[in-house]
C-alpha cells in the first residue's frame, strides 16, 4: 500500500515537472521562444506590435528620429519635403483643451494597410508577422502607396545613393518606410533602435515587442494605460496605437 | 583540307581560353577572404553559371519570408569577395577591377544590386563615410519642421 501511494506521489512530482518545463518556464522567459534560427519562415505565431506613451515623450527630443537614422543609414540633401524620414516628431492640439502634445510618427503597420491595396506591382506587402513593408526589388516608385497612406509614413528616395548600410538596402526610384529593424527581429533582437534610443534617453515613451508573448514590453505597456488606434474610423486597426493625450 | 585544319586550329585555341579563363588566375587587385578558400558555397562551376539564380531565389526567400541563411545572400559574397587595400580597408566590390566588376564588364552583364546594397562588408564601420554630420543634419531638419520653418531651410539652401 505504502508502496503504491509512493509512486503516486512520484508520478504527480514528475508530472508536474514536466508541466512546468513544457509550459510555465517558455511562458515566464521572453528569451526561450525568441530565438528564430535564419533557416525558419517568419510565421503568424509572431505578431509584432509599438505602443507609444505620448505623454513620456518630450518635446524637442529626437532621439528615436537620430537612432533610426543611424540604424537605416539615413540621410538628407537638405531639402525637407522630400527628405527620407521613416520616423518623425510631430506636435498635435487638442482643439477643445489646446492641449499640446508631441509624438513620434512612423509607418503605423495596419492590418488592413491601404497601402498594400493599391500597390500595382504588389511591392507593398504585409509580412505574416504583422510587418508593412516594401519589397524593393519589384517596387516601381510609382508612388500610389504614398498617397494613400493616412498617416504620411512614407518616402520616396529621388537622388542616387551611396554608402547604404548592409542590413538597410534603399536606392533611388523606390519608396521606403518603417520597417521594424526587420533586420534586427530576423536576427532576434525584440528591439527596434527607435525604442531602443528611447529607453536609453529615459524616457521610455516607446515599447515594442511579440503581442503573442504575455510578458513582452508592449504587452506590459498596453495592460497599463488604454490604447488608441489613430484615425480609428477608417478601420485599418493598426499595429502602432498610442496613449497619453 | 586547308580550311579544316584551319578551323581546328581556331578551335584549340579558342576551347582552352574559354574554359579556363579563371583557372588559377587571380582576376581582382587586392587581397579578399575568397583567394584563400578552395570553393565557394557550391561548387565552382556551378556558381559561375547560376550564382545570379540562387541569388534571385535567396531576395524573395529574405524579404518575403525573414529567411536569413548565409549560404547564398548577398551579404555574404560581400563579405568573402572584397578585397582589401594595403591599410585593411575594403574597396567596394562594384569599382574597377574587383570581383563582381571585372567579370560582368568581361561578359557585359549590367547588374543593378548595387544601386540599392552595400558593397563593402557588414560591420566594417571604419570605411563607412562620416555619418555624424548628416545624421545630425537630418534631426535638426525634423526639429525645424516641427517649428513649421521649412521655408527658412529653403532659404538656406538656396543661399
Amino acid at each position: 500500500m505504502n508502496s503504491i501511494s509512493n509512486s503516486r506521489r512520484q508520478f504527480l512530482i514528475k508530472s508536474i515537472s514536466a508541466a512546468a518545463v513544457i509550459y510555465i518556464i517558455p511562458a515566464l522567459s521572453n528569451k526561450t521562444l525568441a530565438a528564430k534560427p535564419p533557416s525558419q519562415k517568419v510565421s503568424n505565431k509572431t505578431r509584432w506590435a509599438m505602443h507609444i506613451d505620448a505623454a513620456k515623450c518630450a518635446d524637442g527630443c529626437t532621439a528615436c528620429v537620430d537612432a533610426c537614422n543611424e540604424e537605416n543609414g539615413l540621410y538628407g540633401f537638405n531639402r525637407p519635403k522630400t527628405d527620407p524620414q521613416w520616423i518623425r516628431k510631430i506636435k498635435i492640439k487638442d482643439i477643445n483643451t489646446d492641449k499640446v502634445t508631441t509624438l513620434p510618427m512612423l509607418c503605423q503597420h495596419c492590418e488592413n494597410p491601404p497601402c498594400c491595396d493599391v500597390c500595382p506591382t504588389g511591392a507593398s506587402f504585409r509580412r505574416i508577422d504583422g510587418i508593412v513593408m516594401v519589397n524593393q526589388h519589384t517596387c516601381i516608385g510609382c508612388r500610389y502607396c504614398m498617397m494613400a497612406c493616412p498617416f504620411k509614413a512614407r518616402s520616396f528616395v529621388h537622388e542616387n545613393l551611396t554608402q547604404q548600410l548592409t542590413t538597410a538596402p534603399r536606392g533611388k526610384g523606390c519608396v521606403e518606410s518603417c520597417n521594424f529593424c526587420v533586420g534586427r527581429l530576423d536576427s532576434g533582437k525584440e528591439m527596434t533602435a527607435c525604442e531602443e534610443a528611447c529607453i536609453k534617453e529615459g524616457h521610455h515613451a516607446i515599447s515594442f515587442g511579440d503581442l503573442a508573448k504575455p510578458l513582452s514590453r508592449v504587452n506590459t505597456s498596453l495592460k497599463q494605460s488604454p490604447s488608441i488606434k489613430l484615425r480609428a474610423d477608417l478601420k485599418l486597426n493598426q499595429r502602432v496605437t498610442y496613449t497619453g493625450f | 583540307m586547308i580550311s579544316v585544319v584551319r578551323t581546328i586550329l581556331i578551335l584549340a585555341m579558342i576551347v582552352p581560353s574559354i574554359s579556363f579563363s579563371h583557372d588559377n588566375q587571380k582576376h581582382h587587385e587586392g587581397k579578399s577572404k575568397a583567394d584563400d578558400l578552395n570553393q565557394c558555397v557550391e561548387p565552382t562551376d556551378v556558381m559561375r553559371k547560376k550564382h545570379f539564380e540562387f541569388l534571385y531565389h535567396q531576395r524573395d526567400l529574405t524579404v518575403i519570408d525573414g529567411i536569413r541563411t548565409k549560404q547564398h545572400s548577398l551579404a555574404n559574397c560581400i563579405d568573402c569577395h572584397v578585397s582589401y587595400d594595403s591599410n585593411g580597408i575594403a574597396i567596394p566590390i562594384n569599382s574597377e577591377g574587383q570581383f563582381c566588376y571585372t567579370c560582368h564588364i568581361e561578359t557585359a552583364t549590367k547588374i543593378d544590386c548595387f544601386t540599392c546594397h552595400a558593397t563593402i562588408p557588414r560591420y566594417s564601420k571604419k570605411s563607412i563615410y562620416n555619418k555624424i554630420n548628416k545624421i545630425s543634419m537630418v534631426s535638426q531638419i525634423h526639429s525645424e519642421l516641427n517649428k513649421d520653418s521649412h521655408i527658412k531651410y529653403h532659404e538656406q539652401y538656396i543661399e
